[in-house]
């Protein structure tokens, strides 16, 4: 034992020569696998061959999620900052506003034509003579005996 | 997202290695050969999609439970356990310094470099025999740790077991080994 005598081998030195011993064995154990028969490197080969080729639909299934998760992200990222993404936002609502306004004018604008157009009939009966025809209806008697009930303001 | 490629690359890098630790284990070329083709297509067919990061672990994982099954196959599960357990005592390892041994190996490693082929491969031959020898889980432990490189944790995750078993593992292993070569008069 080469070591001083207030200097007695510690755990960790120890531990350092094994690592040295074994890393030296291990540089020996690789050169022999470089000389390896070609038959033995040939059947390697091969097997790995049959197993990437085993391994190849599920990388394809794993790329394509990814692509699809990327192209996601990238939609996404189209917004920029948050400030972008918050107008992106609003003008994206703008033509569905638009589409709503448009709906409510339009039913706005038949509804006043109808009322216009009912206005415009009634006002033809009211000023028109009523015809002698008219008294015959039992109808329209039983609306002259009612009471008129006209208040005004 | 691993690539086909990066696959193919960790697929090369660990093959040899993998393979020459199966025969360690059985001791047979063809079996290893089955054994670690049986490992890589349950890699690729199961873990592809996992982060390239994962991949060493996970094979070394596979590699050791695809050997275990061919030991129960041949059905001699019984004499593999009785290795697990075939660990030396430490009484005889006060009398060996490792540090001496390092050291006769630092003052030889010139004379190394002139060594000639042929006696440099059955060196080589010697030391692939000597880890063989070596009970399985010593030299799961100690391969993992100084030839596939990993660390304490990754080891004991691989093997199932602690990180003090496998501390305790590689340091047998290592004290094994250096006994062996240098009875043999091996240097490194």
């Amino acid at each position: 034992m080469n070591y001083p005598i207030d200097r007695r081998p510690t755990s960790a030195d120890v531990m350092a020569l094994e690592a040295r011993f074994g890393l030296r064995v291990a540089a020996r154990l690789s050169d022999r696998t470089h000389a390896l028969p070609h038959d033995i490197t040939e059947r390697l080969r091969s097997a790995r061959e049959q197993a990437l080729a085993k391994a190849r639909p599920r990388l394809a299934a794993a790329s394509a999620a990814v692509a699809v998760g990327g192209s996601g992200a990238a939609t996404l990222a189209a917004g920029g900052s948050p400030a972008d993404s918050w107008w992106w936002r609003l003008s994206s609502l703008a033509p569905l506003a638009l589409l709503v306004a448009g709906l409510i004018w339009v039913h706005e604008f038949h509804r006043s034509e109808e009322i216009v157009a009912v206005a415009e009939v009634d006002a033809a009966l009211l000023t028109d003579a009523v015809p002698p025809s008219a008294y015959a209806d039992p109808g329209f008697a039983e609306f002259l005996k009612a009471p008129l009930d006209i208040s005004v303001n | 997202m691993a690539s086909e490629k990066e696959l193919s690359d960790f697929l090369k890098s660990v093959e040899r290695r993998a393979f020459k630790r199966t025969v360690y284990a059985v001791r047979d070329d063809e079996a290893a050969l089955d054994i670690v083709q049986d490992s890589m297509i349950r890699l690729a067919g199961k873990y592809a999609d996992r982060p390239p990061a994962e991949w060493p672990l996970i094979f070394q994982r596979i590699l050791s439970n695809a050997t275990m099954d061919w030991f129960r196959r041949q059905k001699v599960r019984n004499a593999v356990l009785s290795n697990f357990s075939d660990f030396e005592s430490g009484n005889d390892a006060g009398d060996f310094d490792l540090l001496e041994t390092l050291e006769a190996q630092d003052v030889s490693e010139g004379v190394e470099s002139t060594a000639n082929v042929v006696a440099r491969n059955q060196t080589l031959r010697q030391i692939e025999e000597e880890v063989a020898k070596l009970p399985t889980r010593q030299r799961e432990a100690f391969l993992m740790r100084y030839w596939e490189e990993m660390d304490v944790a990754e080891t004991a995750a691989a093997m199932g077991c602690s990180e003090g078993s496998v501390k305790t593992h590689c340091s047998r292993a290592v004290h094994s080994l250096a006994k062996a070569l240098k009875s043999k008069g091996i240097t490194l």
